[in-house]
Parts: C-alpha cells; sequence; structure tokens
C-alpha cells in the first residue's frame, strides 16, 4: 500500500538518489577487485615506463627515454620482428593444421578418439619436463628428427643450435604443443553442426571442399574467431619455449618481446624502465591486432 | 515426373533389422504418404531413395533407371527436412541458389528460377534475410522454394510440418495438396500424423517395425484394412477390438459405426452396456461404453445420453471386421467369414 501511495505521488521516471546508484552499489565489489587488480598495474605500468629504476633505490622520471633508448637498439628491434613471425607462423600453421586434423578426426571412432587425447597431451605436460626430451629429439648428432631426415637422405640439421633453425625448432614445439588443444576445440565445434546440413549440401551437389568453406568454416566461425585471438595474444607472450629451448640465442637468433623485457628486468642490470617500456609496446602491438581482427573479421564471424 | 520401385530393399543398423526385403512401387504423380509409428523405418526409406543413408541390400529404381548407387545429387530428387536444415550462415536466396551454382548453372538462369520460384512460394521480400530472423513459417517456405528450384523428378519430405504451430500446419497442409496439384510431381512424404497422411496422400503406404503393413489409397486404408495393426492405427479414437471369448480371433468395429438406443434396436450385433464416462467435444460426443467386461468407445453425434445410464449398442454387420489370430483381416469372401460372425 505505502509502496502504491509512493509511486502515485511522483512524477513517472523519477528514481529516488539510492533508486539511481543501487545498480552502481552492486556491482562495486567486482569494479574495486578489477580496479585494483587489472587497471591499476597497467597503469603503474604505464607510469613505470617513464621512469629510470633499478628495482633499489627511487625511480626518477626521464620522460620518453626508456623508448628512445629501447627502439634505437636492434636487439628490440629484432625481437619486434621475431615475435611477429614466430605468431604468423604459430597461428598460421597452428590453426589450418588443427582444422585439418580436427576434420580428419571428426567420425568418431575409436582409433580417432585415442588419437585426439594423445595428440591433446602435450597441451597438460608442462613444458620445462618436455624440454628434456625436445632437447635429445633436436639433437644435432643423434636426435630423432636428425634420424628422419637421414633416413630420407636429408642432412643433418643442428636446430636449436644453429641461428637459421633455431626459431623454426622453437616453432615446432609451440605447434606442438598448441594443436592438440586447437584440434579439440575446433572438434567439438565441429561436432555441434548438424548433420542435415551436410546432407542437405549432399542434395545440393557439393563436394568436399565446398562443403568445408560453405557450411563447416562458417558454422565454426565463433569457434575459430575465439581461437584466432586467444593464439595470437598467446604468441605474441611467448617465453617459455625460448627461455628453456635457446635463451634467445644464438645470438639473437630467438629474441623474442617478452624474453627482452625479461633480460632487461632481472638479467641485465636490473634495467627496469626498459622492460616496462618494452611491455607497454607489447601490449598495444597485442591491443592494435586485437581491434583490427574485431574491425576485420567480426563480420564474417557468424554466431546462431 | 517420375515413379519409384524398390526391390528387396533391405537396412540394417548393425544387427538390427531397421527394413525388411521391402519390394514396393510409388506411383508417378502421386503423393504418397509413409505412415507409421516412430522406428517404422519410414524415414529410412525416404532416405535411401535421396541416396544420404545408403540401403543395405536391394535396389532402387527412378523411371526404370537403378539409382541405387548413384550419389544423392544425380538422383534428381529434391527433399525438404523435419528441421529444414537451411544453411544458417547464408542469406535466403544463397540458400535456394546454392545448389545451382554447385550445378553450374547460369547467372541468367539462376536469377530467373530463383524469381520464378520465390514468388510461387510467397518469399520474395526475404531473399536477402538470413535464415535466423525468420519464422518457422518462413523456414518452410525457403525450404520448399529450395528444392523446388532445383525441378526435381522427385520430393521428399521428412515431417516437414512437424515443427510448425497447429493453425499454420494446416494452412501449410492445403497449400502443399495445391502445390502438388499445381507441379503434378512425385511427392513422398513422411509423417506420423494420421490426420496429415488422411488428408494430403493419394496414396497411403503404413509401416510398422520395417515392413509394410498395407499401401492403399487413404479412404481403403481406413474402410478396409488389411490387418489390424492398419485398423488400429487409423483413426480416433481407434478402433474398438474385441476377442471372441476363448478364442484367438478378434473382431472390431468403428467407434462411429456404433448406435446408441435406448430401447434394444433392428442391428446385427446388439448390445446392452453401462456407460462410464461422456465426453462432449462439439459436434459430437465420446461415450465409454463398458459390457460383458469389455469396454469401448462409441463417437456419436447425439449427446442426450447420461453416464452411469444403461444403453443399447448396436453395429451394422459390413462394419464389423474379423481378425484371424495373426492379425490379418479375414474379408467376407473367406470361407471362415460366415462362421465367426454367426458366433456374434
Amino acid at each position: 500500500m505505502t509502496t502504491m501511495t509512493k509511486s502515485l505521488s511522483r512524477p513517472a521516471g523519477y528514481k529516488t538518489p539510492w533508486e539511481k546508484a543501487r545498480p552502481y552499489v552492486y556491482i562495486l565489489p567486482a569494479l574495486i577487485f578489477l580496479g585494483l587488480f587489472t587497471v591499476y598495474p597497467v597503469i603503474d605500468m604505464i607510469i613505470r615506463s617513464f621512469q629510470k629504476w633499478n628495482l633499489v633505490t627511487a625511480p626518477t622520471w626521464v620522460g620518453i627515454k626508456n623508448y628512445d633508448y629501447i627502439f634505437k637498439r636492434k636487439e628490440f628491434r629484432e625481437a619486434i620482428v621475431h615475435t611477429i613471425t614466430y605468431a604468423i607462423f604459430v597461428v598460421g600453421l597452428g590453426l589450418s593444421i588443427s582444422t585439418l586434423f580436427a576434420v580428419w578426426l571428426s567420425k568418431s571412432t575409436f582409433m580417432n578418439n585415442l588419437t585426439r587425447t594423445v595428440m591433446f597431451m602435450p597441451h597438460v605436460i608442462a613444458l620445462i619436463s618436455v624440454a628434456m626430451v625436445w632437447a635429445w629429439i633436436m639433437n644435432k648428432n643423434n636426435g630423432l628428427l636428425n634420424m628422419v631426415l637421414n633416413f630420407f637422405g636429408l642432412p643433418s640439421l643442428k636446430w636449436a643450435d644453429s641461428a637459421d633453425t633455431a626459431m623454426m625448432s622453437i616453432i615446432i614445439v609451440a605447434l606442438w604443443k598448441a594443436i592438440g588443444y586447437n584440434t579439440m576445440l575446433i572438434y567439438a565445434a565441429i561436432q555441434n553442426v548438424p548433420r542435415e546440413l551436410y546432407e542437405a549440401a549432399d542434395l545440393d551437389n557439393a563436394n568436399a571442399v565446398k562443403k568445408f568453406f560453405k557450411i563447416t568454416l562458417p558454422m565454426i566461425s565463433p569457434q575459430m574467431f575465439m581461437l584466432l585471438i586467444t593464439a595470437t595474444t598467446g604468441s605474441f607472450r611467448v617465453f617459455d619455449t625460448v627461455r628453456v629451448m635457446t635463451h634467445g640465442g644464438p645470438g639473437t637468433a630467438t629474441q623474442v618481446l617478452v624474453y627482452y623485457i625479461y633480460e632487461q628486468a632481472f638479467v641485465l642490470n636490473n634495467k627496469v624502465g626498459y622492460a616496462f617500456a618494452a611491455s607497454v609496446v607489447l601490449m598495444v602491438m597485442i591491443g592494435v591486432l586485437t581491434a583490427v581482427y574485431f574491425r576485420i573479421l567480426s563480420k564474417r564471424v557468424h554466431y546462431q | 515426373m517420375a515413379e519409384i520401385r524398390f526391390e528387396e530393399i533391405t537396412k540394417k543398423f548393425g544387427d538390427k533389422v531397421i527394413l525388411d526385403h521391402i519390394n514396393l512401387d510409388i506411383e508417378d504423380g502421386s503423393f504418397t504418404v509413409m505412415i507409421g509409428p516412430s522406428g517404422c523405418g519410414k524415414t529410412t526409406l525416404l532416405r535411401i531413395i535421396a541416396g544420404i543413408g545408403p540401403q543395405t541390400s536391394g535396389k532402387v529404381f527412378l523411371d526404370g533407371e537403378d539409382i541405387s548407387g548413384l550419389p544423392p545429387a544425380k538422383r534428381n530428387v529434391a527433399m525438404v527436412f523435419q528441421n529444414y536444415a537451411i544453411y544458417p550462415t547464408m542469406t535466403v536466396k544463397e540458400n535456394i541458389e546454392f545448389g545451382l551454382k554447385n550445378n553450374k548453372v547460369p547467372k541468367d538462369e539462376r536469377e530467373r528460377l530463383i524469381g520464378e520460384i520465390s514468388e510461387i512460394v510467397g518469399i520474395h521480400e526475404l531473399l536477402d534475410r538470413k535464415p535466423g530472423t525468420l519464422s518457422g513459417g518462413q523456414r518452410q517456405r525457403i525450404a520448399l522454394a529450395r528444392a523446388m528450384v532445383k525441378k526435381p523428378k522427385v520430393f521428399l519430405m521428412d515431417e516437414p510440418l512437424s515443427n510448425l504451430d497447429a493453425k499454420l500446419r494446416v494452412s501449410m497442409r492445403t497449400e502443399l495438396i495445391e502445390l502438388h496439384n499445381r507441379l503434378k510431381t512425385t511427392f513422398v512424404y513422411v509423417t506420423h500424423d494420421q490426420t496429415e497422411a488422411m488428408s494430403m496422400g493419394t496414396r497411403i503406404i503404413l509401416m510398422n517395425k520395417g515392413v509394410i503393413q498395407q499401401e492403399a489409397t487413404p479412404s481403403v486404408i481406413y474402410q478396409d484394412p488389411d490387418n489390424l495393426f492398419t485398423a488400429q492405427f487409423i483413426g480416433s479414437p481407434q478402433m474398438n477390438v474385441l476377442p471372441f471369448p476363448d478364442e484367438k480371433v478378434r473382431y472390431g468395429f468403428r467407434p462411429e459405426k456404433v448406435h446408441l438406443t435406448n430401447e434394444p434396436g433392428q442391428y446385427f450385433y446388439t448390445r446392452k452396456g453401462h456407460i462410464v464416462t461422456k465426453e462432449m467435444l462439439g459436434s459430437e460426443t465420446i461415450y465409454q461404453v463398458r459390457y460383458e467386461g469389455n469396454s469401448v468407445m462409441i463417437k456419436s453425434l447425439e449427446d442426450s445420453f447420461e453416464q452411469d445410464h444403461d444403453v443399447y449398442i448396436g453395429v451394422k454387420k459390413p462394419n464389423i471386421l474379423l481378425f484371424d489370430e495373426d492379425e490379418r483381416r479375414i474379408r467376407p469372401d473367406d470361407a471362415r467369414y460366415e462362421q465367426w460372425m454367426s458366433k456374434l
């Protein structure tokens, strides 16, 4: 009764201050959490990229000197190029090979299910644990890969020990780790495509290639788009493979952005300001790329 | 236009026999409805015609040509799926055009066909829309248009109306009949709905457990069933079937063939019963009457009889059907007919 008189006695659309504030009060805990642990660290990172600091003494403001320094250095520019190269191969090959496997293994037979499970295993194993295995597989003297190459009459490679093949070696390990996971996700997406669509396509005289590009791919585009974004951001943040296998070498052959940041901050005389500046550059690159993806591809992604 | 012939068609999934040595002719230009309870094999048979679920053994002929081994696209058939199977990522036009493009139909010919068909089906203004924004009835039309545009010899339809609401279903039923009259093409239509089968079909194929029970016109199926299954499957409420005392032979009569009277009438079959329930449905009333340990349903235009009262039921001789111990019909020309009738 009281609410009724209340609502009658005031103009439509009028809200008390408490009613206006109420929604914000409800989301306040989440906002505080986000602000404290996500927004603040990012802002702090940006601020510190304009400071000179060695982790011990008080930081001093240096303006854009950090950026000026890193962009003038060849290693940093190389690190960007290497990171992009790595990302192109890992994302491009990773997604296309995974899609091929997912289509190939899409019939649910015992062998296919087993194969997918085995392919998924690298994803659950920590990379550090298998570093030794890969060190043997890629051993330049008696490694498995060279044995295979020799078997086909091809010369041995030095893999991670040579500047020419080190990046390729890292990409191979990254693909080995990523393909099983991608295949699993794409496989699941393909399973959700209604069977009748393919039957209708059979009646419409569509061949396998047409069926893939006109039905399967558009139907799994949301999952593919998600994978593309996560795979790209993941590749730009590559670190563990480099740290374990090559330490950025030989020379600077596998120097990538995050490894560069790590070295500036923790290996070379605590040049933390450079590390922060490089981190901001990395963040901007990933942000721009993601925006570009959304801009170009979101129209072609089909949501049910 | 095309006639379809099945020769010894058998379909197994593993050890399970879905279709058991089917031999059947589907007439050219007919509206043939395949009906039966779920799992009876009707959809399987339809998919065999389409070539999307090949038979285990046996042959299919279309206009005398053996199409058993042909891929679906080479069979000159089109199908409307139960859930329409419209490509959700393509516009309506692209959906209709997809098959034409794959068949390398030239562009102006495609445009002409799409214009013509979308006019007939009434989807002209929808051509640039995505299927996700359309209603069930509109999708149904698109599925029809996609099938029609290929000018197939045979239309296959797998429960195409089952996803529509009741009202739309009735109006689409009429439209499909009109469409069939206009195209004069062979329609093969699968349904589990006897009203659809009776109202649309020129021929009905009634199936159960992978075997054809009867193939005939709707009125023959209804009036002159070959066996007990057919007699009981078609008709609502279903036919009353009662056993001869201590025998395996049974007799039956349809609910609407029973006359209710307050005094015993001059009928071949007369019994005194007790009305247990009464359902007034408007133009007709359904009574449940119990007598001699039997319970029968009676559909009457008369609603003056009251529940919990006694009543006389009467059935004329031609309206009583006999079924032997194997559930096959005993027709009047059968030697056993009079012998069993006399026991009533």
